[in-house]
């Protein structure tokens, strides 16, 4: 079992195409949809799945072929070791925990495999030290 | 046991004093009791690293060939006052940028030139005939000027309210982000390590007393602004914002690490400051208060949805229980985070520390006392024959 998390961006045809429904029916994935997003150029969906690394495998072709633009999210926010000041802004504002203080040295460790990329803690750092990922 | 800073800095002369930061001697004040420890310590080191938007710097350019009197200065594009002689000015940590990016200011240039980068100085005057020189436009760095000091009207607040929002939207405030519902709570003090908590009378901190600022000597030149001394206490100490103080030092020797540009969401622009002051334990009474921890300093929970100076607070809390990261606000659970660095506090402590162990830093005895008590006023619309007396 596996975990993964992804950022899929569908062209506006593709937005009536049940492409969670298959995940689960023909991948026998299990799906957490972190983030949902459709305008006027298309549709973003951040997702988490969990299987085997053959069924993602299988559902990310699937996917690929039904012209939906994959990227993994390794990393979605990045922290700047250099510009935080370890004061703990972030940590009330993010709505996963992805923030933790160490109470025995007090530095702000960030959890990236907790992070749903909402952006909570970029205009939050008072120093500026979050920062979009590439 | 009474002990004077002049002996004091005799022992540390000698080699021989006995310094803790002031979250070593909360441990130590319960393990050896108030009496011994006091015997035992000769200084407590405390530190705050922490917003503070009343800061600014006065900087001398030199003259240039042939000369201006400087009327309109710009440092990287953010306006400096320069109502003062030919080429002084003073930049305001606050003061925006005026090339549209509403997150870089005169905070971000101070740090700039802490870090020694170079930063572009345009300034323009009318003329006269001992200044001719209309405008210039040149690059400065710290090493090119003359003077480059901070000196900061409001530091170091001896405590102060805890932010929260009971509203429906999300509120962008010089107290952090502050999330609807009361889902969060933001604070400002590094609590048993904040200088002024811990000496909260001012017996041993005055004007002229040598501080650590930015990571340079500094010192305390005046009573802040808005200092105050009519507020609530808790073990003898304010548990509401009270004393303040200005302080002064040279850029010249600070460093990036403990000067930081800020940039609040939607609300603007300030500059993290690094303080410690080393407190002489003249008696048990200073250690008394140089020993209260995290859970016997209070602050008062203050709701920003409320936009009134008069906000009445919801309640009161400690800082032991802010530092949980979670509060309880009227039966309900909300987030803390800090505002000002206890990881940076306690760096500026322990350095602090370090600096008098290996006699690179002497207390100081103040040449003035701060006031023994002033209450603050408001500022109120009045027609010129109200406030003529």
């Amino acid at each position: 079992m596996s975990s993964n998390r992804y950022l899929l961006f569908f062209s506006p045809d593709l937005i009536n195409e049940p492409i969670t429904y298959r995940m689960v029916k023909d991948f026998d994935l299990m799906i957490n949809i972190l983030r949902a997003e459709i305008d006027d150029t298309g549709g973003r969906l951040m997702i988490s799945f969990q299987g085997s690394p053959q069924q993602i495998k299988s559902a990310l072709k699937y996917l690929t072929d039904n012209k939906v633009e994959i990227k993994e999210l390794n990393e979605y926010v990045h922290k700047d070791a250099d510009r935080c000041t370890d004061c703990g802004m972030c940590v009330s504002v993010c709505p996963v925990g992805a923030f933790v203080i160490d109470k025995e040295t007090w530095k702000v460790g960030f959890i990236n495999d907790k992070c749903i990329a909402c952006g909570m803690c970029i205009d939050a750092c008072p120093p500026g030290a979050m920062k979009l990922g590439q | 046991m009474k002990r004077t800073v002049e002996e004091i800095n005799a022992r540390i002369k000698k080699g021989d004093a006995v310094v803790m930061t002031a979250e070593e001697v909360v441990d130590l004040v319960r393990k050896d009791g108030l009496k011994k420890a006091t015997e035992q310590v000769d200084v407590v080191t405390t530190g705050t690293f922490g917003a503070m938007c009343s800061s600014g710097a006065f900087i001398n350019f030199g003259h240039s060939e042939p000369p201006i009197k400087m009327s309109k200065v710009m440092l990287n594009d953010v306006p400096a006052y320069g109502g003062l002689a030919a080429v002084d000015a003073y930049i305001g940590a606050t003061e925006e940028s005026c090339n549209g990016r509403p997150d870089y200011g005169g905070a971000h240039v101070i740090e700039e030139l802490i870090a020694g980068k170079p930063v572009k100085l345009k300034a323009s005057s009318r003329g006269t005939d001992c200044y001719p020189r209309k405008d210039i436009e040149t690059y400065i760095t710290l090493d090119t000027v003359n003077q480059a000091y901070l000196f900061n009207p409001r530091n170091m607040y001896q405590n102060y309210a805890v932010a929260t929002n009971s509203g429906e939207r999300t509120l962008y405030t010089y107290m952090g982000k502050l999330l609807p519902n009361m889902k969060n709570a933001t604070y400002s003090s590094s609590g048993q390590l904040s200088p002024l908590l811990k000496d909260p009378n001012l017996r041993t901190i005055g004007i002229g007393t040598r501080i650590f600022l930015g990571g340079a000597q500094g010192y305390v030149s005046w009573e802040g602004t808005q200092y105050k001394t009519n507020v609530p206490l808790r073990n003898g100490v304010p548990a509401a914002s009270a004393r303040t103080l200005a302080v002064i030092g040279d850029m010249k020797a600070m460093s990036p690490d403990y000067i930081r540009a800020l940039y609040m969401n939607k609300y603007g622009i300030s500059l993290a400051v690094g303080i410690g002051v080393p407190i002489p334990v003249l008696d048990e009474d200073i250690m008394r208060t140089c020993a209260l921890s995290d859970e016997e300093l209070f602050a008062p929970v203050v709701d920003y949805a409320l936009q009134s100076r008069n906000r009445k607070p919801i309640q009161e809390t400690n800082y032991a229980e802010l530092r949980s990261g979670t509060l309880t606000i009227k039966g309900k659970k909300a987030k803390t985070s800090s505002l000002s660095s206890y990881f940076k506090a306690r760096q500026i402590a322990k350095e602090l520390k370090r600096q008098v162990e290996e006699k690179e830093f002497y207390l100081s005895q103040y040449v003035q006392s701060m006031p023994a008590e002033r209450a603050i006023r408001p500022l109120d619309v009045h027609s010129r024959e109200e406030v003529e007396k």
